[in-house]
């Protein structure tokens, strides 16, 4: 019970952490306090707690599918908020003045919405699991120290991401950011199209490739990957082309937010 | 008129196809103190299965298997959906991300 806590916890922990640690190395770039993001906790929390309070009944939905359905559409929208994000970090000279940020108030709602929704997702699952055990009072102790390890694993390695980024100079930061961020976008795509999938709302193909052989998907690799980058073993053609479309759009924001900064 | 039968007999495959895509198999798992009953079960490789999973203890559970590709939270007492394939046969374990211990199955696709 130990162990499978802290594994569930710090699977969940770390998609956030890592997520929160590039937007706020982009923030520290351009440099912007990081208001969205207690912000973004707030909310993230407590949509959280109304997702999984009513994790039954929205399961109900779409004929016992509506849990697909609202991961997807979490998912979808956190991707678009990161191509708007990325566009918006990018439309400003690599020299500006923080009083003269143009896009500051795009990037800021772009961030509180994308650490909402993913910590709604990734903490429902969690605030229902937590919920079970509340009532298991011989359980409860273990899984609470359980948790807490792998919650405070996942923040830990956020931080490290943080100041590796932050560390890095000049291009190299920026691509660094970048690049975390299209995979990210990418990740959420794939996942939402699997999300259908699974709900049978677009049909099953075989895996495009098995790479389950160098990397176990529960391997520790295999789950930092995922984190990381949404490592699959086993991908379908949709998972390909949704990851690969949200890895290019949020490229093609940035270089577009490059070209109209320097057209200034 | 040949033209009138060739037209009938392709509606009605049509409906013979839409019909049988309707009529997907539907495999019920249990979910009982942490358990997963059956813990095998066994589906035609090739096809398109809805599992219908039941969970009977009053905590959640969540599906979850890396071969499979699927993940899903199941509120106590409550059943859902999930489907899964059309799959080459071989063996795909899944397991209750809860309750890991105890809560241990596989599909067996032939």
């Amino acid at each position: 019970m130990l162990l499978s806590s802290v594994i569930l916890v710090l699977q969940e922990t770390l998609e956030a952490a890592l997520l929160a640690s590039v937007l706020m190395a982009l923030s520290y770039r351009l440099g912007l306090r990081i208001r969205w993001f207690p912000v973004g906790l707030c909310l993230g929390a407590l949509l959280a707690w109304v997702y999984a309070a009513n994790m039954g009944t929205v399961s109900e939905w779409f004929d016992y599918v509506g849990q697909e359905v609202v991961n997807a559409l979490l998912q979808i929208i956190i991707a678009l908020a990161l191509v708007l994000l990325s566009w918006a970090s990018f439309r400003n000279h690599r020299d500006v003045a923080p009083g003269q940020i143009r896009t500051l108030a795009l990037f800021q709602w772009c961030a509180v919405l994308a650490i909402t929704l993913t910590i709604t997702r990734e903490g429902a699952e969690v605030l229902t699991y937590l919920g079970g055990v509340l009532h298991q009072a011989d359980k409860l102790q273990t899984v609470m120290i359980g948790s807490g390890i792998g919650f405070s694993i996942g923040i830990s390695v956020g931080f490290l991401l943080f100041y590796g980024l932050v560390g890095l100079k000049g291009k190299w930061a920026a691509a660094a950011s970048l690049a975390l961020l299209a995979l990210f976008a990418g990740n959420m795509l794939a996942q939402a199209a699997l999300q259908f999938t699974q709900a049978d709302w677009i049909s099953s193909t075989r895996a495009v490739w098995d790479t389950s052989a160098w990397w176990r998907e529960d391997s520790i690799t295999g789950q930092l990957l995922y984190a990381l980058i949404g490592y699959e073993a086993t991908p379908s053609a949709a998972q390909i082309v949704s990851y690969i479309t949200g890895f290019l759009l949020v490229l093609l924001a940035a270089v577009a937010g490059r070209k109209m900064a320097a057209n200034d | 008129m040949p033209r009138n039968a060739w037209l009938v007999s392709a509606l009605l495959s049509l409906l013979a196809a839409s019909t049988a895509a309707a009529a997907t198999p539907v495999v019920e798992i249990e979910i009982r103190d942490h358990l997963f009953s059956p813990q095998e079960v066994v589906i035609p490789a090739n096809t398109k299965v809805k599992l219908l999973i039941k969970n009977l203890d009053p905590t959640p559970e969540e599906f979850e298997s890396y071969e499979l590709n699927r993940e899903k939270v199941i509120a106590g007492n409550s059943k859902t959906v999930i489907f899964i394939g059309p799959l080459p046969a071989g063996e795909y374990p899944f397991f209750g991300e809860f309750y890991p211990k105890t809560a241990q199955g596989k599909v067996v696709v032939e």
